[in-house]
């Protein structure tokens, strides 16, 4: 790994990692984040790392969720009926 | 049936049920049901359980419409009732340990770590959604804490806010952001098998 900037001070790779894994998409414009951002930029490392985070998120994201199945709402209202018929016989509280 | 020119407010709805409106509770729930089973499928990983969790949920929105006073969106109350539904039915497990250990960064010096992370880069998200991988998302996720795995889903399958991943489960926001960033990895590292054939 090369740092080049002499003055600014220079965040470690497990510096940067806590933010790496909090922020995959970070857009926060702070002089903390510039830091981030240009650590990022050169380290190989840490930019392999986001990106397995990124794409493990990405997976997940893209793993399709299945419809309500119809046969789940048929029984989920006739046990609201049920409920809604033991309301009126007596009142809730 | 004859539906209003504009569609209701949750608020509306809520009022209109509290009143004994039968009709307005459906069409609450045709408004959340997908919502509430997507939100249940993906915490569960089974068809049935989700369906279970489904059913309690609604049932459980019934029961205890009185209670929720609007200060909340009806979404987060919502939220938190599949939450308590889906997770109560399962126990705990005691995998705290090795995720906290999670907050050390790994040593990329290791050449083993290296090509490890070398390898995410060659193998394309498309091609391994097909066959075996969905399974191992399934068995990888399962096995996080509940309180782990409701903040992963919470936050970046449903995409709610820290603040309302918070308000949901109960956990501070701070603790919401650590258990998300070990979630991250430890689900990282169970994928890990699947990159690079
Ligand atoms: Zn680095």
């Amino acid at each position: 790994m090369k740092h080049t900037h002499i003055h600014t001070h220079l965040l470690s790779c497990s510096e940067i990692y806590t933010h790496l894994c909090e922020n995959l998409d970070a857009k926060i414009d702070s002089e903390e984040c510039r830091r981030i951002k240009a650590h990022i930029a050169e380290c190989e490392n840490c930019t392999a790392l986001l990106d397995s985070l990124k794409k493990t998120v990405y997976l997940y994201r893209k793993y399709p969720t299945p419809k309500v199945p119809a046969a789940a709402r048929t029984d989920l209202f006739a046990v609201i009926r049920l409920e809604q018929k033991k309301g009126k016989k007596r009142p809730s509280r | 049936m004859k539906e209003l020119p504009t569609t209701p407010t949750d608020a509306a709805l809520i009022a209109r049920i509290k009143k004994g409106d039968e009709r307005a509770f459906t069409l609450l729930v045709r408004r959340y049901e997908q919502t509430v089973w997507g939100f249940a499928y993906k915490l569960c990983r089974d068809k049935e359980k989700a369906e279970e969790s489904f059913q309690d949920t609604f049932v459980n929105v019934y029961r205890k419409l009185g209670q929720f006073d609007g200060r909340s969106k009806f979404s987060t109350w919502l939220y938190t009732i599949v939450a308590n539904n889906c997770l109560m039915k399962r126990r705990r497990r005691k995998l705290e340990d090795l995720l906290e250990s999670y907050d050390e960064a790994p040593d990329t010096d290791d050449p083993s770590v290296h090509d490890q992370l070398a390898s995410w880069d060659d193998t394309p998200a498309e091609r391994l959604l097909q066959g075996e991988l969905k399974e191992t998302l399934d068995e990888a996720i399962r096995k996080l804490p509940d309180d782990y795995r409701i903040v992963f889903v919470l936050r970046d399958l449903e995409q709610r806010t820290a603040e309302e991943t918070a308000a949901i489960t109960g956990l501070s926001v701070p603790a919401v952001k650590s258990r998300l960033r070990r979630s991250r990895i430890f689900l990282r590292e169970q994928l890990h098998g699947f990159m690079k054939a």
